[in-house]
């Protein structure tokens, strides 16, 4: 073998290799952000069904979760993962986020993935549904104003999410599935039982769609 | 050699671990001695100076003995090996004795639901029992189950019973066990479904006439009991 | 130039030795000549068996370490585990072990080892490698899309590969049905080629019974493809609708039945296995003879067995299927066929050991390569009763039992044989000498690791541990063996460490090896009998033949080779 090809071999191995020290010390700099950084690491999966930035998709029966309370999505997850929310042999999206959730393995990847989600904006979903009165839909919405505020920004101590910003789809099979036991049957999730109580008020499809009509024009 | 690892809590589970374990002494017989032979080949015939190759056509019968002599001990050993394999298909897939019990396991991405008739013996009743991700058995006690799956392929596999069959949506395949010993196992989904296929594991839980019966009693309660059974949610 | 004249062996050759410059791109970018399109699928699939390599390594090392970061790749998720074990799979049957067992081999060896200029299409021969080059662009640009690459399974059973719902990658799915299917076209072109070539460009005086075996191994191959890969080309075309036009043929909920899929894809996949074993069990011939100096054992009986086995390659497919909702009963008579196709093979490889016998046998790379084929592929041949025999296959199904028994056979076959048939003619190809200390050490430092790989996973498959699963550990029954999967992981970084010694060996021997003669293997067979690497046209006036290709040794001659243009 002649010199000058070993020399060039030489330095293009040299400079691989200096390339990755220089790049693993870049990584570890930036630590301040360590737990951000790695929720966005773990949002990768999240992005299979709910979107580039969490804008959800309704075919993959993924709603929008971009900015969404990170207090919220931390409990969620926390209950797919205890098998609380979602362990329904009818609730197929819920049976869906069960393993994913399993993947996060402890307190920290969720509240990281949690804080990452929290942090995301995009623009607010396009209505689906059609035939919504949302005159009508307001005066029925004054009973879940008392627990998820009056322009539906969601209350912690109440622990009920913020409504505005979902997607109309979402809103309307998830009280669907209130109302068919589906979700709110489970004696270890009371929150959904109390919620189970409530959407049984809304006694007609129509009424349904009312209220959810009046949900999306909340600002 | 399975039972090593895991142990057979199934009637029919000794068939298969035979039949794995005469495959392994056959076969590895064979395999060894022809490794053997193609390794001390390999010794003895190192070229040497002044030692040319002999020249031989295997095309002579006396010649071509060397070949079809261990290829009809070949098929001579596959028959014990046929005879064998197909009498341990036929008790797990063809056979169907009379069941006792019967249970409907279904599969949809990702998680197994496990429906028991309930007190009365029928399914699609209200006291139907639903389990999620569990299955509570009773031991010696033979159980036809009903499988189906609602979404893409699954496979039902439960290792301690050497027990595996896909689920296919659209059809319902029914089969049976009867365990021999109790304890709790893991189910399986065994083909490849999904995203979550990793996660879609289930736990087995074998118990006793009386342990059962108490579950049995815990179950009358249950969150999923006043679910009427066909109901469906459009997503 | 003479491309667009098929030449038969009648044809005229005035032009052939003439050496008349050419462009760059019409030397190595649009040649027609066989010899460079063999180096396109050769490096083609070459870079392909890296990036195939690039992923075992990624999920190896998530399966030994599961949730931390992959360094060079970063957290694997659910979703990138199953796209990685789908397009590994993938990638090195469809992309490794075909362009180069197949394609490159056969490019550059049918018209050697026969004596004639060119394959007798040569434009379709381009053709082939151009549509190939497109779907292994198609298949790499399916990862990159959104959603990611397919994670279905290299088997793509529907519904899941039907239906963007449950697959999650809506273009990633079907561009991957795409590629596969092009790449089936590229294969079938060539296949074209490949028998046409064989049956009329042979050179004056050879009878088929003086073909070398590789060549009718190849040519057994290419039948096998053509007549196996129609009714998945269908499928795949129906597949594709499924997904993008919303029709039902596998689709359970109106209609359709995803079993269907099963079998379309095992009438094609089973025989594809054949597919590639049936050039590398060729080239092991050509090595072993050459090296042990002895006539092959029953050259006709290798021959009749292979054509046996291929027929019987079509009888068998459902053996994947015992536990999939067919009817019980069929699985007796594949169980029985599967039993059969046992014993062409268990004699193809007494054939070679009965070879050796009475041999002068020298221990050169290519000969290390070509004797590790036999004892490696006797491991995953003999695994195989396991899974053929039904009864046992209803524990061993969908195990690391099954994944570690196909990697012993296609281990040996795309990687051993490869390596075995680059080493054997590196001389013809490029006009150099391999390095054989290099050679040596790679060879150990390939071969070791591997066993240490597979054999564990024989175990875990044994102890009930159930494919394309991302983490282990969250089984109470198989945690335990966490070790086991790191000791894999640790074998598999080794060998790959260890191609470096390949890739290194590779350029110094082109650089400044030693520079080899036309025969420097003292071989029979054409294609050492014109200059290495040869020219265009391939020789100056074609040869003609007198006799069979493996007269070595034959008594009461000076020399221990005889070859085959040699009139006495």
């Amino acid at each position: 073998m002649n010199k000058k090809f070993a020399a060039t071999l030489a330095t293009v191995a040299w400079s691989v290799l200096t390339l990755a020290v220089a790049g693993v010390a870049l990584a570890d700099a930036d630590s301040n952000s360590e737990a951000n950084a790695r929720g966005e690491v773990l949002f990768e999966l999240c992005r299979q069904c709910h979107g580039q930035e969490g804008e959800g998709k309704q075919p993959f029966l993924a709603p929008a979760i971009a900015g969404l309370d990170q207090w919220y999505i931390e409990s969620q997850l926390s209950k797919f993962k205890a098998g609380t929310r979602g362990l329904h042999p009818q609730d197929l999206g819920g049976l869906r986020m069960y393993p994913m959730s399993q993947w996060l393995a402890n307190e920290a990847d969720i509240s990281a993935v949690a804080g990452f989600v929290a942090g995301l904006t995009t623009a607010p979903p396009v209505p689906t549904i059609e035939g919504g009165d949302a005159h009508k839909g307001e005066a029925a919405y004054a009973l879940c104003a008392a627990c998820h505020g009056k322009a539906g920004e969601g209350n912690k101590v109440m622990n009920s999410p913020p409504l505005r910003g979902m997607s109309d789809w979402y809103l309307m099979t998830t009280l669907q599935k209130f109302k068919d036991g589906v979700r709110g049957s489970n004696a270890e999730n009371p929150t959904e039982m109390m919620m189970r109580g409530m959407a049984m008020s809304l006694t007609d499809e129509q009424a349904m769609k009312d209220v959810i009509a009046h949900i999306m024009t909340l600002k | 050699m399975v039972s090593y690892f895991i142990p057979a809590l199934s009637t029919y589970a000794g068939d298969i671990d035979f039949i794995i374990d005469l495959i392994f002494w056959l076969v590895g017989f064979w395999f060894l001695l022809s490794e053997g032979v193609f390794f001390w080949l390999i010794v003895r015939y190192r070229k040497k100076e002044g030692v040319p190759a002999e020249y031989i056509t295997g095309e002579t019968p006396e010649q071509k003995r060397w070949i079809t002599i261990p290829h009809f001990l070949v098929l001579f050993c596959d028959i014990f090996i046929l005879y064998y394999a197909i009498a341990a298909w036929y008790e797990v897939k063809q056979n169907l004795p009379e069941p006792q019990a019967t249970v409907r396991v279904i599969g949809q991405q990702w998680a197994w639901t496990f429906v028991h008739e309930g007190p009365d013996g029928k399914f699609d009743t209200a006291d139907d029992i639903t389990e999620m991700n569990e299955l509570h058995i009773e031991v010696d006690k033979l159980y036809h189950y009903k499988l189906s799956a609602t979404d893409v392929l699954h496979s039902f596999s439960v290792p301690v019973f050497r027990l595996k069959q896909d689920a296919i949506p659209g059809r319902v395949i029914t089969g049976w066990w009867e365990a021999t010993g109790t304890g709790e196992f893991s189910i399986q989904c065994a083909e490849l479904c999904g995203i979550g296929h990793a996660l879609m594991g289930a736990r087995i839980f074998i118990e006793t006439p009386e342990r059962h019966a108490a579950w049995l009693a815990e179950q009358s309660s249950v969150e999923y009991a006043a679910l009427t059974p066909s109901q469906s949610v459009k997503e | 130039m003479a491309e667009s004249i098929p030449h038969g062996v009648d044809a005229a050759h005035d032009d052939h030795g003439d050496h008349h410059q050419q462009s760059f791109w019409q030397k190595y970018i649009f040649s027609t000549d066989h010899k460079m399109i063999a180096m396109q699928y050769m490096f083609t699939g070459m870079a392909m068996g890296l990036v195939g390599a690039f992923m075992a390594y990624t999920f190896r090392m998530q399966l030994a370490f599961p949730g931390d970061l992959v360094p060079g790749f970063g957290l694997v998720t659910p979703a990138n585990y199953n796209a990685l074990v789908t397009n590994h799979g993938t990638i090195m049957i469809f992309w490794v072990a075909m362009p180069v067992l197949l394609a490159a081999f056969a490019n550059f060896l049918i018209p050697l080892m026969i004596g004639c200029d060119d394959m007798v299409f040569p434009k379709i021969n381009r053709l082939s490698y151009q549509i190939f080059l497109l779907s292994t662009i198609v298949l790499i640009a399916s990862f990159f899309v959104e959603g990611g690459g397919f994670g279905g399974g290299w088997t793509a059973y529907p519904p899941l590969s039907g239906k963007p719902i449950y697959n999650l990658t809506p273009l990633g799915c079907t561009l991957w049905v795409i590629a596969v299917g092009l790449e089936f076209i590229a294969f079938l072109l060539g296949g074209i080629n490949f028998i046409t070539t064989t049956m009329n460009a042979r050179a004056p005086g050879m009878k088929l019974y003086d073909i070398p075996i590789v060549i009718w191994m190849i040519v057994i191959a290419s039948i096998l493809f053509m007549l196996s890969v129609g009714p998945l080309i269908a499928g795949a075309i129906m597949l594709v609708f499924d997904q993008t036009l919303g029709t039902a043929f596998f689709d359970p909920d109106k209609g359709g039945d995803p079993v269907l899929w099963q079998h379309l894809f095992w009438f094609f996949g089973h025989p594809e296995v054949y597919v590639v074993l049936m050039p590398a069990i060729g080239i092991t011939a050509e090595i072993i003879t050459v090296f042990a100096r002895k006539k092959l054992f029953a050259y006709k009986t290798v021959l009749h067995t292979a054509f046996g086995t291929g027929v019987l390659s079509f009888t068998v497919w459902a053996h994947h299927q015992f536990i999939s909702g067919i009817d019980p009963r069929m699985a007796n008579v594949f169980t029985v066929t599967t039993l059969l196709i046992s014993i062409p093979i268990a004699e193809m490889m007494f054939v070679y050991i009965a070879t050796l016998y009475g041999g002068a046998i020298t221990l050169t790379t290519p000969m290390l390569w070509a004797l590790a084929f036999i004892a490696e592929f006797l491991i995953g041949g003999v695994t195989g009763i396991f899974l053929g025999a039904s009864g046992a296959d209803i524990y061993f199904h969908d195990t690391y039992f099954v994944l570690a028994h196909f990697h012993y056979t296609f281990y040996p076959i795309a990687i051993i044989g490869t390596f075995a048939g680059f080493t054997f003619w590196f001389p013809k190809m490029f006009g150099k000498m391999m390095n054989e200390t290099l050679g040596k050490i790679h060879f150990w430092g390939t071969i070791i690791p591997f066993n240490l790989i597979f054999i564990p996973l024989f175990v875990l498959g044994a102890a009930g541990q159930h494919r394309r699963i991302y983490d282990y550990t969250g089984f109470p029954e198989l945690a335990k063996y966490q070790d086991v999967r790191v000791f894999a992981t640790m074998a598999l970084l080794v060998m790959l460490a260890f191609q470096l010694v390949f890739f290194y060996n590779c350029l110094i021997s082109w650089r400044s090896g030693k520079k080899a003669g036309n025969n420097p293997w003292n071989s029979n067979t054409l294609e050492w009998t014109t200059s290495s690497p040869p020219g265009h046209g391939n020789w100056k006036e074609l040869p003609t033949v007198y006799r069979g290709p493996y007269e070595y040794s034959t008594p009461g001659r000076e020399e221990d080779f005889w070859p085959q243009n040699v009139p006495n």
